[in-house]
């Protein structure tokens, strides 16, 4: 019986290994020469790590993609979990809006990201007057912001509906007969039994946000000026059209790290403050 | 054990273009083709050269960002055997990583103007000597103008920088705007930065500059004022307008000037501008010179699968009455040794072909890794000229560094 158990495990070790880990391993070692992603190459140990550390322009990155990320990820929960408290009232076309309300999930970034582009280039200069605020080197990040954000929050609402499903009716009964009101029943009782789902969504948002490269390529392809290059952004930029594959690639290492270091830190501090029934 | 790989074989088979196919039907010709532009024209001689050769299938590739693209592929191992690219920094990194063939020892090079074919052999090959590329059609970067418009309020093509700033200064106290400028797409800065970097500063900058002897920040203040200075007679939207609503805007009228290469014309003639395209060169100093590049070059690489094929695709379409017939299409000019354009928008930068008052592209120098495109994005927005000049000049320093 249990070598069934590793038969069914292996096909998908197997692709994960071959087509991931693989990969990887290649990176590492590219990340160690100068290899420019065609043609010889040579090792040349940490140089590329070392001169990682002195280039502003990544540091420019950083900063850029930790504010960008940390303001959506506040942004799409906050909004995510407004909506689906609403969706998962007894309200009218209930079943209607939870779907219209996941649409843009299946919509593909790149193609959102165009048609907020022509709003903000043109619908919206039309009605309030102005320019592209995406022309704007200080407010380029907010039409990201909430193109991510309205993009993100589908998912995330997904999520918390089946979180408040989780909550018995009973519970909420015996806090209505206590005398508890609306707030004090989502704070002490609503909120903290669906605070594993709040984990997983802060997580994953955090995570994705950090990633962020669809949005960027479609809406100001990380301009104006430098202004809106996130680090993936800068990896891809650098490494394919600026010919420095493995001088990113080694940076594409230094940031996986930070974002595996990010998300446990998170993860500790969320899952201790989950209750349990 | 042995299940896991057959769907792995099937991926390969379905990722392989020629899995399942016999080798009765003959040679396929894999051609990487980078410019979106220029598809339909290269499918039409693709088509003739099938009917010459029966035993030879070409399939064109078209993608849009090729540079980005061609790396990619090249980081898989995977050259394609016919190639077109722009003759631009990534075919000189290509060429001297030794991507491409040598063409030096081969008869198909001899009907290329000598002097083009230098501007593409300087942007690097394998080793002195080689011939790692052909020129197949050459642009040319000035001011594109709106003949009637110019007519209209008799302004006569400036040819001394005084004379394009009273041209500009006319228009605008006219109400019309001089310049329709397209900067969400940071590139469209290029085409005047380059016809401006080509005249002002030393002819030896690059050299110097690679040497450690000279600065963007000593030689490049005039270039950078006067591309200030131009780029604040365009209109208010600038910023967020793109290069196809520029091509649109300028063929419907919408300014006297726009500053693009000649490689911008076939676009704007697509939407049938009711007046006639004139074009001159930038004076940016004197005597004026004219910046072309190799808009097109063809190349192979260096072990195609099939050489004798793909040898025979790149002598058919280096023939003069291949070249010619493109050129015509696209409103460029074939670079063969009497390069000469009939088409009537570029009549009047015949001239310096002929005289070979020809420079390349000085951003060709620049490496791609700068970013300069982004960088004068950001200066045209917030006009800090010392800002810029030691931005570049510290990415300079830091790229150099890199590569040592």
């Amino acid at each position: 019986m249990s070598r069934a158990f590793y038969w069914m495990v292996l096909p998908a070790f197997v692709l994960f290994f071959v087509f991931h880990t693989v990969p990887v391993l290649q990176g590492v070692y590219y990340s160690l020469t100068n290899y420019p992603g065609y043609g010889e190459h040579a090792v040349i140990g940490l140089r590329n790590y070392v001169n990682l550390f002195k280039d502003d322009r990544i540091l420019d990155a950083y900063l850029f993609t930790f504010k960008f990320a940390i303001v959506a990820t506040v942004l799409t929960n906050v909004i995510a979990l407004a909506i689906a408290i609403g969706l998962n009232a007894r309200i009218r076309f209930r079943t209607a809006l939870r779907g219209v309300f996941f649409i843009p999930n299946v919509l593909a970034i790149l193609i959102v990201g165009y048609i907020f582009n022509y709003l903000f280039a043109n619908s919206i200069p039309a009605i309030f007057g102005g320019t592209s605020i995406l022309a704007n080197p200080e407010l380029a990040w907010v039409g990201i912001v909430i193109v991510a954000v309205w993009q993100a929050a589908a998912f995330a609402i997904i999520i918390y509906l089946a979180g408040l499903q989780t909550i018995p009716e009973d519970l909420l009964e015996a806090a209505m007969i206590d005398g508890a009101g609306a707030w004090r029943r989502f704070v002490s009782v609503v909120f903290p039994l669906i605070a594993p789902f709040f984990t997983v969504n802060m997580v994953l948002s955090l995570k994705n946000f950090l990633q962020v490269f669809d949005h960027i390529v479609a809406l100001t392809n990380g301009g104006p000026g430098t202004a809106t290059t996130s680090v993936s952004l800068l990896i891809y930029t650098g490494g394919f059209q600026g010919g420095e594959y493995a001088y990113q690639t080694a940076n594409a290492i230094v940031y996986f790290i930070v974002i595996v270091l990010v998300s446990i830190f998170q993860l500790r501090i969320l899952q201790r403050r989950e209750a349990s029934l | 054990m042995r299940r896991p790989y057959l769907p792995l074989a099937l991926v390969a088979c379905l990722l392989a273009p020629a899995c399942g196919q016999g080798s009765d039907r003959g040679v396929t010709l894999d051609f990487f083709q980078f410019k979106p532009e220029a598809t339909a024209a290269f499918d039409t001689i693709i088509k003739s050269f099938e009917a010459e050769h029966p035993g030879i299938r070409v399939v064109q590739n078209h993608v849009p960002n090729a540079e980005a693209a061609i790396r990619t592929r090249l980081v898989k191992g995977d050259v394609p055997d016919v190639m077109t690219l722009n003759g631009a920094s990534v075919f000189g990194e290509l060429a001297s990583a030794g991507v491409f063939r040598d063409f030096s020892k081969e008869r198909v090079k001899d009907v290329v103007s000598p002097s083009i074919q230098r501007i593409l052999n300087d942007l690097g090959t394998r080793a002195p000597g080689e011939v790692n590329g052909l020129p197949f059609a050459s642009n040319a970067g000035g001011v594109i103008y709106n003949k009637d418009l110019f007519a209209r309020h008799g302004v006569r093509p400036p040819s001394t920088w005084q004379e394009l700033v009273a041209a500009a200064e006319k228009f605008k106290a006219a109400g019309v705007t001089p310049f329709y400028l397209t900067l969400k797409d940071a590139w469209t800065a290029l085409p005047a930065f380059n016809a401006l970097a080509a005249s002002i500063p030393p002819q030896d900058f690059f050299a110097q500059r690679r040497a450690g002897k000279v600065t963007f920040a000593q030689a490049y203040q005039d270039v950078m004022a006067k591309l200030g200075q131009l780029f604040q007679y365009g209109q208010a939207d600038r910023f967020s307008r793109g290069y196809d609503e520029g091509n649109r805007a300028f063929a419907e009228g919408k300014s006297a000037m726009y500053l693009q290469g000649s490689f911008a014309i076939p676009a704007i003639r697509e939407i049938k501008p009711a007046f006639e395209i004139g074009t001159f060169a930038l004076p940016a100093a004197e005597p004026p010179k004219l910046v072309s590049g190799v808009d097109v070059a063809v190349t192979m690489a260096r072990e195609p699968a099939h050489p004798k094929e793909a040898m025979a695709f790149v002598e058919y379409l280096m023939r003069p009455e291949v070249m010619r017939a493109y050129a015509k299409e696209q409103v460029a000019v074939p670079p063969l040794k009497e390069a000469r354009s009939e088409d009537p928008a570029l009549q009047e930068l015949m001239p310096y072909f002929e005289k070979g008052s020809l420079i390349g592209y000085p951003d060709h120098h620049i490496p791609l890794t700068i970013q300069l495109a982004p960088l004068l994005q950001q200066y045209l927005i917030d006009g800090d000229q010392q800002g810029f000049l030691r931005e570049i000049d510290s990415e300079w320093d830091k790229a150099m560094e890199r590569r040592s």
